[in-house]
């Protein structure tokens, strides 16, 4: 191979994978020079941070974001062994029905709550009324829409622990000391994995503490760009104590978690002995059908309130905004996968590059939604980049930013399961890293790149946090359409507009898991 | 597999293509609006359809209630987006007339409306109003023991039973402003400091304080008259009562409607502005959410209860617009915001 050709691949491969990174740290720079170069930075930023007020109210928003990722763990750890591993009845679909929540917009499964719990809701009293509206109501509902995320990944990671160690130990210990002993610890990194995106996503949360009423740190320095003297300087200063978190964040997920989750969370998981439960299955079920059921409360409700004036008067309300969502989540689906195709590869095979480019995509998804939002406002509200600013394309760019180390590290999993020796063995023979790309690493992958779109387009879907700082004028998403509606709107047609979000949600997830079911016939 | 990389790369493109694609045209305006956005967008959706035009809207959250978009135009001042802002209430449009970021503009619909309620320059012209009202939870509060005052909210005797609005958002912002400009200083303050040893509900929004009051969480509270109405339409068991008839007045606030400076539809955004203010459309809002027409209407002058006993409040808007700014630092203080 020449010297050329080399650098000629070199250049082919690593150009979509840096235009990823610089999507993502383009906001956070800018964010960052405009700080640094802010009229009276240290002042502002001395401001913010001597206040005893920004502390506090950083303590209580971590506190409730840590409480919300114990909640999750405690129901999300059991319920993922008990539906990953043992004899529970109908498993797979407990285990669809629980991961409901997860794909839609939490402001929308508080919705459904507040139709049960509010003071006028199907299960409501004063007294429901006002936990719900309180940090312990808060708590619970990300928990309940978050936990879903341990239990899957746990469940995922119990499915793909190396048959031999298991089968090993079972010779010589008791089915709970082998899942104690061995099982649990194996599937660790998943574990932290999972317990570090939910405080992530609990931490950044905007739309559920403001409509629960509960004040939180990122909610108000998106209150505070609110502002009637709102200064800009401020506004980036107040972000900075949450960059030191997405900091301390990354620094964690370096330390626990990193590229150990590849070697757990395969996609090419095979059907493995379950632990039986005995005279215990049946209670279990139960147990198990009752925590699902807290996923789908709020959906019915949601269906409840929809019936039937509000689903007739939703072609009047719904506007452009279900296309707007669509055709800019696959337009950012479609981008990071087709642009993260060679970072995937790059990070499965432990490169430093890799490794480095995986902080950096994390770092897009850590970084609190709120000062991405603003991070994207600096970087691109100028007058030569009106054209991306003016339209869909700062939502796609912004979507991007956010969520490529989903279909990153999807792809990334699945391309870390198949060995190393077939690119090895096509080097050999002459093939090029472009031809391995294309001719082995590709088509071997095509069921972990669709589910990696899919999973990409889903997490894109039910995005507000991110959009709602600066979608353009008239083109505004489904999910901000139903938060701006919602303080004054028609509460039927808000419900349902959720339900729209739900139903177009979920059948994209059907169409995974028929492509999945459809794949495994065929490989079996 | 090349075929499919094609493909893979093709669909990209296009829904690349088809994004960015989804910009600006010529025959459009942008609005930004913190007027709720269930009563703007059926009048956007009006000069649609009479003008063949498309509106592109931009609407406030309840939370950041007319100071969102104002700061997005803000922020957005060196390459402008909107054409026009249709504030609900005058002071914010006075912060942007302040900056520099608005156009005169002299609507000939706009002699319809009196002279107090728009600018001798053309800066600004108001329309469609809302007053500042107290809703009593009627099941919770006799006809007898009624609120009279604002002051009331202040009073012992309804201790924690009580709600306003966050005076950093929204109208109340506004309210607060005018209070000061009206009472001085000291007053305002101890009635905002009264107010906190109340225990005074804080609500994100004056669409909470209507869902406090109506479900019965509260007694009663602030809010606009557009909430109130939406209670009483609802058929949630409230009344209102205008404050401070024998005293101060009540606060009534025009929405009000600004050309901005350097709007990329201008023409438009004229035809636009023209359309806000036709009689038809005072009406409209008043059939939506109990806005009162400003400018001779068919109609009457309110849906309301009880509204012929509105005794308007003396304003200087401009003077409330600089309070506004003014009082912020201690309002954030007041509330708990550094």
């Amino acid at each position: 191979m020449t010297q050329w050709r080399r650098a000629h691949e070199a250049l082919l491969l690593s150009a979509p994978p840096a235009l990823l990174a610089l999507i993502v740290l383009v906001p956070v720079g800018t964010l960052a020079a405009e700080l640094a170069l802010a009229e009276g930075a240290l002042a502002l930023m001395g401001g913010v941070l001597g206040s005893a007020g920004t502390w506090a109210l950083l303590g209580a928003s971590t506190a409730l974001a840590a409480a919300v990722t114990g909640v999750s763990g405690a129901i999300g750890v059991p319920l993922g062994i008990l539906l990953g591993r043992t004899d529970v009845r109908w498993r797979g679909w407990l285990l669809v029905l629980h991961a409901l929540p997860v794909f839609v917009p939490p402001f929308l499964v508080a919705l459904g709550w507040f139709h049960v719990l509010g003071v006028n809701g199907y299960a409501g009293s004063p007294a429901t009324a006002r936990l719900f509206f309180s940090p312990i109501g808060l708590v619970a509902i990300l928990a309940v829409t978050f936990a879903p995320i341990v239990t899957t990944l746990t469940a995922l990671a119990l499915q793909n622990v190396d048959a031999s160690l298991e089968d090993a130990a079972r010779v010589v210990a008791r089915p709970l000391r082998v899942m104690g002993r061995i099982l649990l610890p194996a599937v660790s990194p998943a574990i932290a994995l999972g317990l570090l995106v939910v405080f992530a996503l609990a931490f950044s949360e905007l739309a559920v503490p403001m409509f629960l009423r509960v004040r939180t740190y990122p909610a108000s320095v998106f209150a505070r760009l609110g502002g009637i003297d709102y200064e800009p300087g401020e506004a980036v200063a107040m972000t900075l104590p949450l960059l030191a978190v997405t900091f301390a964040l990354l620094a964690v997920e370096r330390r626990f978690v990193g590229d150990r989750t590849f070697a757990v969370l395969g996609l090419r998981g095979r059907e493995r002995a379950t632990f039986p439960l005995g005279r215990w299955r049946a209670g279990i079920t139960l147990m198990c059908i009752a925590v699902t059921a807290l996923s789908l409360i709020p959906v019915l409700a949601l269906f409840m309130r929809a019936l039937p004036d509000g689903l007739a008067a939703l072609p009047q309300w719904i506007r452009s905004s279900l296309w707007n969502s669509l055709i800019t989540a696959m337009a950012a689906a479609t981008t990071i996968i087709v642009l993260g195709l060679a970072a995937a590869w790059t990070i499965a095979r432990g490169h430093q590059a890799g490794r480095a480019l995986d902080a950096t995509l994390m770092l897009g998804f850590l970084t609190p939604a709120g000062v991405l939002g603003v991070g994207l406002i600096t970087a691109w509200n100028h007058q030569m980049t009106r054209f991306i600013y003016g339209g869909l394309a700062i939502l796609v760019l912004g979507l991007i930013a956010r969520y490529a180390v989903v279909g990153v590290r999807v792809m990334a999993t699945a391309i870390a399961q198949s060995p190393r020796s077939l690119e090895e063995a096509a080097a050999v023979f002459g093939g090029g890293r472009i031809a391995q790309l294309r001719r082995i690493v590709a088509p071997l992958h095509v069921r972990g790149i669709t589910a990696a779109w899919l999973l990409t387009l889903v997490f894109c879907l039910r995005d507000l946090d991110t959009v709602v700082l600066f979608y353009p004028p008239g083109r505004e998403p489904l999910t901000v359409r139903i938060f701006t509606l919602e303080a004054n709107g028609p509460s039927d047609v808000v419900a349902a507009l959720a339900v729209t979000q739900i139903v177009v949600t979920t059948a994209l997830l059907g169409v995974l898991a028929a492509a999945a079911t459809v794949d495994r016939t065929r490989t079996s | 597999m090349r075929s499919k990389v094609r493909r893979l790369v093709v669909i990209t493109a296009t829904l690349l293509l088809g994004v960015a694609g989804c910009g600006e045209t010529a025959d459009e305006v942008v609005a930004y609006t913190s007027v709720d956005q269930v009563f703007s967008e059926p009048v956007f959706r009006a000069f649609e359809e009479e003008s063949g035009r498309r509106v592109r809207s931009v609407f406030d959250t309840e939370e950041t209630k007319s100071t969102g978009v104002l700061n997005r135009i803000i922020a957005e001042a060196g390459a402008p987006q909107a054409d026009v802002f249709w504030s609900g209430d005058p002071a914010r449009a006075f912060v942007l007339i302040g900056l520099g970021l608005v156009e005169p503009y002299f609507s000939p619909n706009a002699e319809r409306i009196p002279s107090q309620f728009r600018a001798g320059n053309g800066t600004w012209t108001g329309f469609a109003a809302r007053a500042r009202v107290l809703l009593v939870n009627t099941s919770l509060v006799g006809e007898a023991d009624r609120p009279q005052s604002i002051r009331d909210l202040a009073d012992p005797r309804w201790r924690g039973r009580t709600a306003i609005a966050n005076p950093l958002f929204g109208t109340t912002t506004m309210h607060a402003a005018a209070l000061f400009a009206a009472w001085g200083e000291d007053d305002a303050k101890a009635f905002f400091n009264a107010l906190e040893a109340n225990d005074v509900r804080i609500a994100s929004s004056n669409g909470e304080v209507k869902r406090l009051v109506a479900s019965g969480e509260v007694a009663f509270g602030l809010t606009d008259t557009d909430d109130a109405y939406g209670a009483i339409q609802e058929g949630a068991p409230v009344g209102i009562v205008y404050p401070d008839r024998d005293g101060l007045g009540t606060l009534v606030m025009p929405t009000v409607v600004v050309l901005l400076a350097g709007a990329p539809h201008p023409e438009t955004a004229r035809r636009l502005i023209d359309h806000l203010l036709l009689a038809s459309t005072e009406e409209k809002l008043l059939e939506l959410g109990a806005h009162i027409p400003l400018g001779a209407t068919s109609a009457s002058s309110s849906v309301l209860p009880g509204a012929e006993q509105l005794r308007p409040m003396a304003v200087d808007y401009t003077l409330v617009a600089r309070e506004m700014g003014r009082i912020q630092p201690w309002l954030r203080e007041w509330v708990g915001v550094r």
